[in-house]
């Protein structure tokens, strides 16, 4: 039998195992249970290694589904240190073919960090470099897919739909204000690592797989903003012109069809220009005088408040007028005499627009600039908007109410004035202007949100008043200022504007913002169109003369392209001594030398005989008076 | 009389059955655990498998011999015994004999096993201190001077371990004669004495030895030095923590991917832990406690004090060995690289639990008495 004393003893001994074993299974309830969670992920991370997979970033289209922002499919570099057994030999190899400095790369994959991203140097390599190293079979160095953003039309809507950065952040326009949209979710190819770096067979590598961005629909007519900018270009070019900028609009709800700004900048190598010329969205950035342009709100004003009857009231135009003490001259010597209201308005009689100012009154017409949305932002979707600036009602007299009917005193944008000249032919709704028409899902471009078209005021003018007003700014194109934009067949209203150029205070001589104003057709108007030229290099400066030609060519493109119907009953147009004719030309085959003669045309005259063969142009085609026709004898 | 016999007979087959059932867990894990490093090492992740299947028969057989050996014939020889295990602790130290692995000179080459007589010391000094405690027993009035000098050959044999060195068993060893001193009739202030002078010597042993500080540094904070001294501490944590309640499954574990280094020996519970969870511990430290609680049942229940010192000598040696595994790998203790019986891998580990267990179960004094009885 076994001693008392040692029973005794041999039980402590036994509490003394199970309090042991107590500890050791409380350690472990706090390292598999309570604790869990933090050692697990820390152990995760000595395991685990995953490569980024990049989203597709959302794909800019226009309102017809042309690709304006697109992506490119490139590579990326990424190292993996514990996988290199010399840093230093890899680091020389990469960065001979990156063409970068070894010491970079080097501080680069010197890490203990489980993954390295060669960034910016290895991002969106060219194909040609993305070859030559997986050629090289560098060990612990991976190539991954990735994408670059891509603009197929360079400058196309360069300034609004903006650019992205080396890792595809937008950074400016559209890209930057639905970037959120836009950029998508990275996503994760994640697998294990033995602790050799070798990928563990039979545990399966999971992927989180990215989700690719939106995509954003724009109003922009991709056609209508080819037609504009060519058009600008060329004007931009010829002229020399300081800037030049415009907007298309559609009239009835306020989508942008086409905006552009010059100088401009190619989308896919923004880095080499000026940061003032990508930063600079004119038609909404720039705050300027709109000089006569202006004088369309006055008029709208001055017809809803009854101030005259466009047809019947006249108005004697001497060349001033004089308003508290300042002399206001019209910009044609000695006047345009007596004239009626609708007269006013297509000689843009700078004294007829005083007596309208005075007729309203200043708190009427103070009130009426307010309404059609001016001095404060127009909210359109892009980013860079400038409010422009007008008088503070204490600070708003006789002389201010005078200049300000004809566009003088108030600083306008460009996206402010199209608005709200949409808001006075389309019937009198003011509305939120826009330049993005839908989100759509990514790949199957089914629409999840429509950007809806807000009016920010249903009544700037009553339709009737509207109504007029068509008339009288089709009146202007064929029979005023604006004649150079005239159509025939194509009910074109609008207006012209030439502002001196103010700066500090100061009218600078010589330097003018041209610019006009136009839709069509009057009888229901589809699409305005804002052009304004800055500092030209011309020896005529009036928005008529210069900017009327482009409006033309532009609005002749859109007829076209969106095939508008010709308009019967159309004002007919009216020659005045501005206006260079066109006349047929009469058949001089088988004339005399001696009887050849016009009225209109020049003659030269090739050959020695005395009876014409042929001629140049040939008979009953319609040229511009006082050009050449050249005779065979 | 009669029912106790049978009672013992009862513990005994429990006993082996808990045996065998940790012992095959643990062929399976070492088997598990080791494959990859096998099949790097070897390009065969069966090898140390095999091995182990090996060890294991070799020390059934001598689980057997021992169970049938006289025991009465073990205590005439003891002290040859001891004098024997004491030569083979000076042999293997000699730099021509003994064999180095990892820094300590602990084995004997014998083809291609590897033989490490500190392992088998521990069962000598076992069965010698039982045989002197049993006769000292009822000298009472010097005692505590007898329980020196019986000490004497205990640390001689702690000394020449420690030469090797081998740390860990020299401990497992010195705490389990102290155990079955304790167990003695010995009063419990002179216990605390001898304790205190274990602790004594064990702060001293880390002073004088700056691995085994850092060892107590990276206990402290294992992430300060992460890929140093706080390597395996840190490993076996990434094993344990991501095993949470239920385990990864089967052979699902990361870490014996090169991680932990030699996962089949010292951190074979770190593994064990991360394919089957908060729950396949507690089922396994259950098995463990119940081989302990059993152990003891039968110590008391023995028909002879040497039989009782005998057994919770076996008891110590074991259970003292999975407590101090368990606690250095889930952290509670420094690092000392002991192997957790049954379960990790080790040819001389497992013969000498296996030969333990066959004195454990050995019935060769029941039966004198019995016929003495008679």
């Amino acid at each position: 039998m076994v001693h008392q004393n040692i029973k005794k003893k041999v039980n402590y001994y036994k509490l003394f195992i199970y309090f042991i074993m107590f500890v050791i299974i409380a350690k472990l309830s706090y390292i598999q249970i309570i604790n869990y969670q933090d050692i697990n992920n820390k152990a995760n991370q000595s395991w685990d290694r995953s490569f980024p997979l990049q989203p597709s970033r959302g794909i800019i289209y226009d309102t017809n589904l042309n690709e304006i922002a697109t992506n490119l499919p490139s590579m990326s570099i990424y190292v993996i240190p514990s996988q290199v057994k010399d840093l230093n030999s890899l680091a020389n190899t990469l960065a001979n073919v990156l063409n970068v400095s070894s010491s970079k790369i080097y501080n680069k994959i010197n890490k203990k960090t489980s993954i390295v991203k060669i960034f910016p140097e290895g991002k969106n390599i060219d194909n040609i470099i993305a070859k030559k190293i997986s050629e090289m079979r560098l060990e612990g160095v991976y190539l991954v897919y990735d994408n670059k953003r891509y603009y197929p039309y360079n400058e196309l809507l360069a300034h609004s739909i903006g650019f992205v950065g080396i890792d595809n952040q937008g950074l400016a326009g559209i890209e930057s204000k639905y970037d959120d949209l836009l950029k998508g979710n990275e996503g994760q190819l994640n697998y294990k690592l033995d602790a050799k770096g070798r990928l563990l067979n039979g545990y399966s590598s999971d992927i989180i797989s990215p989700i690719n961005g939106f995509n954003i629909q724009l109003t922009i007519d991709l056609k209508i903003q080819q037609i504009l900018e060519r058009e600008l270009k060329n004007a931009f070019l010829k002229y020399e012109a300081e800037s030049i900028f415009a907007i298309a609009m559609d009239p009835n709800n306020g989508e942008i069809l086409a905006i552009s700004s010059y100088p401009s900048f190619n989308l896919n190598d923004y880095k080499s220009y000026d940061q003032e010329i990508y930063n600079r969205n004119l038609p909404i950035w720039k705050s300027y005088e709109p000089g006569s342009t202006f004088k369309v709100f006055s008029y709208a004003a001055g017809l809803e408040e009854k101030a005259f009857d466009m047809f019947k009231d006249k108005y004697y135009d001497d060349g001033t007028e004089i308003v508290d003490g300042f002399t206001i001259k019209s910009w044609k010597k000695g006047g345009h005499g007596l004239q009626t209201f609708l007269e006013v308005l297509e000689n843009s009689s700078n004294p007829g627009f005083v007596e309208i100012s005075r007729r309203l009154g200043k708190d009427t017409l103070y009130d009426y600039v307010k309404k059609f949305g001016f001095s404060k932002k127009t909210n359109v979707d892009l980013i860079g908007e400038s409010s422009g600036i007008f008088f503070k009602k204490e600070n708003y007299n006789n002389l201010e109410n005078a200049t300000t009917s004809f566009g003088q005193g108030i600083s306008v944008t460009q996206i402010q004035m199209v608005r709200a000249f949409s808001s006075v032919i389309n019937g009198g709704k003011l509305f939120k202007p826009k330049i993005t028409k839908a989100i759509l899902m990514p790949n199957s471009n089914e629409i999840i949100y429509q950007i809806p078209t807000i009016v920010d005021n249903e009544n700037v003018i009553s339709k009737k008043t509207s109504e007029l007003m068509r008339y009288a700014l089709e009146s202007v194109v064929a029979k005023g200022s604006g004649r150079k934009a005239y159509i025939e067949n194509y009910r074109v209203g609008g207006k012209t504007g030439t502002a001196q150029i103010a700066e500090n205070g100061v009218y600078l001589q010589g330097q003018y913002i041209l610019s006009f104003i136009a839709a069509l057709p009057m009888s229901n108007p589809e699409i305005v169109v804002y052009i304004c030229m800055e500092k030209p290099h011309s020896l005529i400066q009036y928005g008529g003369t210069i900017v009327g030609p482009i409006m033309k060519n532009v609005l002749l493109d859109i007829i076209s392209y969106k095939n508008i119907s010709r308009q019967d009953n159309e004002l007919s147009f009216e020659y005045t001594w501005m206006d260079i004719k066109n006349y047929p030309v009469d058949n001089y085959i088988n004339m005399s030398i001696k009887d050849v003669k016009s009225k209109h045309f020049k003659f030269v005259i090739l050959g020695d005989g005395d009876k014409v063969i042929s001629q140049l142009p040939k008979a009953n085609e319609i040229i511009e008076e006082g050009k050449e026709v050249i005779l065979f004898t | 009389m009669l029912k106790k016999i049978i009672n013992n007979k009862q513990y005994n087959l429990i006993i082996l059955t808990l045996i065998y059932v940790i012992t095959f867990i643990g062929l399976y894990m070492v088997y598990s655990s080791s494959s990859i490093w096998a099949k790097f090492y070897y390009n065969d992740e069966f090898y140390y498998f095999k091995r182990q299947a090996i060890f294991i028969l070799i020390g059934t057989v001598l689980l057997y011999f021992f169970s049938k050996v006289k025991l009465s014939f073990l205590r005439k020889k003891a002290l040859m015994i001891l004098l024997i295990g004491i030569i083979s602790l000076i042999l293997v130290i000699i730099p021509f004999l003994g064999s180095q692995i990892n820094g300590s000179r602990s084995w004997f080459k014998i083809g291609p096993f590897l033989f490490q007589p500190a392992e088998f010391f521990k069962i000598i000094m076992v069965l010698y201190m039982a045989d002197r405690l049993d006769k000292y027993f009822n000298i009472t009035k010097y005692f505590f001077k007898t329980i020196l000098v019986l000490l004497i050959p205990c640390i001689i044999g702690f000394i020449l371990i420690m030469l090797q060195p081998d740390f860990g068993t020299a401990i497992v060893m010195f705490s389990s004669i102290i155990m079955m001193c304790f167990i003695s009739k010995n009063k419990f202030k002179n216990y605390l004495f001898l304790l205190s002078f274990a602790i004594i010597a064990f702060i001293v042993l880390i002073i004088i030895s700056p691995y085994r500080s850092d060892r107590i540094q990276s206990f402290i904070n294992p992430f300060s030095d992460p890929l140093g001294s706080g390597f395996q501490t840190i490993q076996s944590l990434y094993a344990i923590a991501p095993g949470g309640l239920i385990g990864k499954g089967i052979d699902a574990s990361y870490q014996k991917y090169f991680y932990l280094p030699e996962p089949q020996t010292d951190f074979i519970f770190a593994i064990f832990a991360e394919d089957f969870g908060f729950i396949g511990c507690l089922i396994l430290i259950i098995l463990y406690t119940l081989l302990a609680f059993f152990i003891i049942k039968k110590a008391i229940n023995e028909k002879s004090n040497y039989k009782c010192f005998l057994d919770i000598g076996v008891l110590s040696l074991i259970m003292i060995q999975v407590c101090i595994n368990l606690c250095v790998v889930v952290g509670v203790i420094p690092v000392t690289g002991i192997t957790l019986p049954f379960m990790s891998y080790g040819g001389s580990s497992i013969t000498m639990l296996l030969s333990s267990i066959g004195l454990l179960i050995n019935r060769s004094d029941e039966i004198n008495e019995y016929n003495n009885v008679r």
